[in-house]
């Protein structure tokens, strides 16, 4: 039947291969002895038997020689001991490894806790999912009444806060922290208690005082800060607002506030704002101040509950319609609510786009030191071929083999994960400190939690599999009979040499995407530093007023202003004083609609221009020219007719080039206000850089029906500002009332602080995009470096045959040339692709701007170059003779 | 890898048919399907799975000589360890007290 009688034997033979290697050395020969005596026995019994047997047996060794080669499982320790060992053979190879991850790890939970904190972490209150933001917008006291005392039943429960700052000062220089106006039911809704005393309740919560007077809560960290953690604190007074307010409790140290990026320092009862003049006089009109959010009732959604509060709107709108303002505009849009569980946050709006660009950014330079890492590794495990063939020869198997590097790449990528989560920590409260301004101070809760760990490990086992893969898969490809050759002899294979240059070329065209980045974002720095300010910031100080506690009634408070501007100018080093009521690039406004007679009716939005009050000389005060018409007059008083100057772009939006003075202009401080228009001035930042240069109209403080309790003294100083004159100006306020209160600035770290956001993204992503190129090159030479290195015999042999060293040079570059042309393509790509998602964080130019990208790709055709042609000119001075001997 | 009483029979049988003297491979399979009386239909693969544990357990070791007269196609004899005959003594005491009944530990969470 079959022509050779021992075919059982060969199948078996076969399936015997399912064995590992080392089993079959161990026992082959006994189990095919075993098999043929067993095999003798039962042939004669026939085909059947011999068929069963043959199944039986075949299908058990391929069975279990599987088995046999699934890895078994090894002692941690000793894997560790090993890996450890292996490591630390090679310091400078893991030092740089652990160093750069890192650099790249820490860089990234850095910025991740950020936007952790900003973004993603709830609030630290009862069931935070269940909160909600009554939208659009802010909503005025009789709005929040009403649904407090009427609708609240819409909903679980409903409170409202406003984010105020305080003055905690005597008098004299003003002590400004952080806080809110909670309503009593703040607490209770979000269910925090205090970690001393006592919070608000609704008691507190009456105009003018509760039943136990004025009280506050303090801040965990406020208390800490200012009271050292005193246990007795409850019971014991602090001015506010000149005040004495009695403290009833202590926050807890989790708890900041319902907004996030700021800390509640002090917790006010609503009632409290009746203290506080500009606050008292919105309590009942239309002012919107007000932030409100709701507890849903289980099992209900923000759909339903906003609708049900739409369909009481009508009502609202009804009972709260202020008589001064027309009914059409009054709550106009529908209410919406949007989900609170990570608070509200105004900061969150500017940053949230940033802070994601920088952290991609971040990314793709740990993707770059991971792509260096794994050319570190392969040219290391090449290094290590006779090492991993010595094992494979004496029976280890492939699949430990390349789980030893696997896990030499987690402890690498572990040990970079921890230096960076230690950077991260320090790095992340760094950042926070870059984006905090005086007048806006910004804390954002950095504690580490289940999300920045989870982002941590998650990166660092990316970046072990990243890394660790590619030498793990190429060496367990090593033949074992390798160590036997030399190594060194003949043309080095190119087939590895391809998987590098993948690599090199990746890291040229990520590096290039984050070099034309932070191009783009230094650029926009430049020119938003460039941009005509229209006054001269140097030698201005700008003194914030507050008069409110001051003796003097606010009928009279325009003498008051005069009198301190003029104390001020009589301090020696004082050039000129002017009173104002905004202060430029301060990021605050005041607008109002404008309406031109005989002009064209403009829409909504162009109708809209910026307001300031001013005392005469505050055009000269800044430097700013008055090109036609006059300057505001010692006469321009209340009674007289009402008198506004405009800067050029008002004349051009509203006046279309026709001469505006001695026009009417209505509108602007109050709708039914008419202004002749006096005189025009040059053009002038209003709030930031960035906004330009709006139409603006000035109107003389004079002139004001009520004068406001705070403006602003800008001083233009003879010589530059001293510590000693800025303390000198506030004696000068003190001697003039001391009951006011002020803070003095110098304009040009106002200056400085309105462009911190550009600042800091310029900085992060010029920081990376160095950083990205310097790995990048570090790459390029270390691998051009490597390679020259392994044809060291074959280069030796040119040479010797009549080759020049320039020829060597040559061949050498035009090696490198290929990633890094072929990256330099890729990454242009990738910038024209990428570059929509910056277009509105420019400034004065294209995402698509065409001489950055020609500049990122010289720069980097440069330095690859360079880092190429080291490796090269080593290469071209190889002594042919020692080569040959060798 | 610690191999400790109670021992899988098949376990047992191997050390028990070592216990007489070295035998190669096919000797032990021989030895345990005719001690355990055919019960133990041991097959090739399996016993040698077996007799890799007990190797990794150093109960048994892989004898150095072989009889001069020996088949060249044979693999290699086995040998008990004296560890091996301590384990396969404590088993056969365990299985004696089995039986005898003499220190009886009734309790069933102790047997397991």
């Amino acid at each position: 039947m079959h022509r050779d009688p021992d075919w059982p034997s060969r199948l078996y033979r076969w399936a015997l291969r399912a064995y590992p290697r080392h089993v079959r050395h161990q026992f082959e020969a006994g189990m095919l002895d075993a098999f043929t005596q067993d095999l003798a026995q039962v042939r004669p019994r026939g085909p059947v038997s011999l068929a069963g047997f043959l199944v039986v047996t075949c299908v058990q060794a391929i069975w279990f020689g599987l088995v046999e080669r699934l890895p078994k499982p090894r002692p941690v320790l000793l894997t560790l001991r090993d890996a450890f060992r292996s490591l630390r053979s090679a310091r400078l190879v893991s030092l740089v490894a652990v160093g750069s991850l890192a650099l790249g790890i820490g860089a990234n939970a850095a910025l991740f806790s950020i936007l952790n904190g900003l973004v993603f972490k709830p609030l630290p209150v009862r069931e935070p999912s269940r909160l909600a933001l009554l939208e659009p917008g802010a909503w005025s006291n009789p709005v929040w009444e009403e649904i407090r005392d009427h609708h609240a039943s819409q909903t679980d429960r409903v409170f409202a806060w406003s984010v105020e700052r305080f003055d905690l000062s005597a008098h004299g220089e003003m002590d400004v922290v952080d806080g809110i106006y909670a309503s009593g039911s703040l607490f209770d809704v979000l269910g925090v208690p205090a970690a001393l005393g006592r919070t608000l309740g609704p008691r507190d919560d009456m105009f003018g005082g509760g039943v136990d007077g004025p009280v506050v809560v303090l801040g965990h960290d406020f208390w800490q800060r200012r009271f050292g953690g005193a246990l007795d604190i409850v019971g014991r007074t602090l001015t506010i607002e000149r005040r004495p307010f009695t403290i009833v409790g202590v926050l807890p140290r989790t708890f900041f506030g319902p907004d996030v990026g700021r800390v509640a320092d002090v917790v006010l009862p609503l009632g409290a704002a009746a203290f506080v003049e500009q606050r008292r006089a919105q309590f009942r009109t239309a002012s919107t101040w007000l932030n409100i959010i709701m507890r849903l009732r289980p099992g209900e959604s923000l759909d339903s509950t906003a609708e049900a509060l739409r369909a009481v709107q009508p009502q609202i709108r009804l009972t709260t319609q202020p008589p001064d303002r027309s009914p059409a505009r009054h709550l106009a849009d529908p209410f919406v609510l949007v989900s609170a569980e990570n608070g509200r946050s105004t900061l969150r709006n500017r940053y949230e786009q940033p802070l994601t660009i920088i952290l991609a950014v971040a990314g793709i330079v740990l993707v770059i030191a991971c792509a260096n890492l794994a050319n570190l590794l392969l040219a290391r495990a090449a290094a290590r071929r006779a090492e991993f063939s010595l094992r494979l020869a004496l029976g280890a198997s492939r699949a430990r083999i390349a789980g030893h590097l696997l896990f030499e790449s987690l402890l690498l990528a572990t040990a970079g994960a921890l230096l960076g989560m230690l950077g991260a920590a320090w790095g992340s409260a760094l950042l926070v400190r870059q984006i905090s301004t005086p007048t806006v101070p910004v804390a954002i809760d950095l504690a580490m939690d289940v999300r920045v760990v989870g982002f941590a490990i998650l990166a660092g086992l990316v970046t072990a599999l990243l890394f660790g893969l590619g030498p793990a898969i190429g060496l367990s490809r090593v033949p074992p009979t390798d160590m036997l050759k030399s190594s060194g002899r003949g043309v080095v294979g190119h087939q590895r040499g391809v998987v590098r240059n993948v690599f090199l070329a990746a890291q040229v065209s990520l590096s290039l995407v984050l070099v034309v980045s932070a191009g783009l974002f230094l650029r926009t720095l430049v020119s938003l530093t460039s941009v005509s300010l229209g006054f001269d910031p140097d030698r201005l100080l700008v003194a914030a007023m507050n008069v409110q506690r001051s003796d003097v009634p606010p009928e009279r408070r325009a003498e008051l202003c005069d009198r301190l501007r003029a104390a001020v100018v009589s301090v020696p080093g004082v050039s000129t004083a002017a009173v104002s009521y905004m202060t430029p690039l301060t990021m605050r406004g005041w607008n109002g609609p404008v309406e031109v007679p005989g002009r064209p009716r403009l829409s909504d939005r162009e109708r809209l221009a910026w307001v300031n009050v001013l005392s005469p000389g505050w055009f000269s005060t800044y430097g700013i020219r008055v090109v036609r018409g006059r300057d505001i007059a010692d006469a321009d008083r209340r009674g007289g007719e009402r008198v506004a100057l405009v800067n050029e772009a008002f004349a051009n939006r509203f006046f279309g080039g026709e001469d505006p003075v001695g026009r009417q202009v209505v509108g602007g401080t109050a709708s039914d206000h008419s202004h002749t228009v006096i005189g025009v001035v040059t053009d002038v930042v209003y709030r930031s850089q960035r906004v330009g240069v709006p139409p603006t109209m000035y109107v003389p403080w004079a002139q004001l029906d009520d004068v406001f309790p705070t403006f602003s003294i800008t001083v233009r100083t003879a010589a530059s500002p001293t510590a000693q004159l800025t303390r000198a100006i506030g004696d000068a306020l003190l001697r003039e009332d001391g009951a006011v209160a002020f803070t003095i600035r110098d304009l040009k770290d106002q200056h400085r602080a309105t462009l911190s956001q550009e600042r800091l993204i310029a900085m992060l992503s010029g920081f990376f995009g160095v950083l990205a190129m310097l790995l990048a090159a570090l790459g390029l030479y270390g691998v051009t470096r490597y390679t020259v290195s392994r044809r060291r015999a074959e280069i030796g042999v040119r040479l010797a045959l009549g080759a020049t060293r320039r020829m060597v040079t040559q061949l050498v570059l035009r090696r490198v040339a290929v990633p890094i042309v072929g990256g330099i393509a890729i990454g242009v790509v990738l910038s024209l692709w990428a570059s929509r998602f910056v277009g509105t964080l420019l400034f004065g130019l294209e995402p698509r701007d065409p001489a950055t990208l020609i500049g990122a790709s010289a720069v980097l055709l440069g330095l690859g170059l360079l880092s190429g042609w080291l490796p090269a000119r080593r290469a071209a001075r190889i002594d042919p003779v020692a080569v040959l001997r060798e | 890898m610690e191999l400790s009483p109670p021992l899988k029979p098949a376990i047992f049988h191997i050390l028990l048919a070592l216990a007489e003297g070295d035998k190669h491979g096919y000797a032990v399979m021989l030895a345990v399907r005719q001690l355990s009386g055919g019960r133990i239909p041991l097959q090739t693969g399996s016993f040698y799975r077996h007799l890799g544990k007990l190797i990794d357990a150093e109960l048994v070791m892989t004898g150095k000589g072989r009889p001069a007269d020996d088949d060249p196609r044979r693999g290699a004899y086995y040998r008990l360890t004296p560890r091996g005959r301590d384990v396969l003594a404590a088993e056969k005491q365990r299985l004696r007290d089995l039986i005898t009944g003499v220190p009886m530990r009734p309790s069933r969470k102790e047997s397991r």
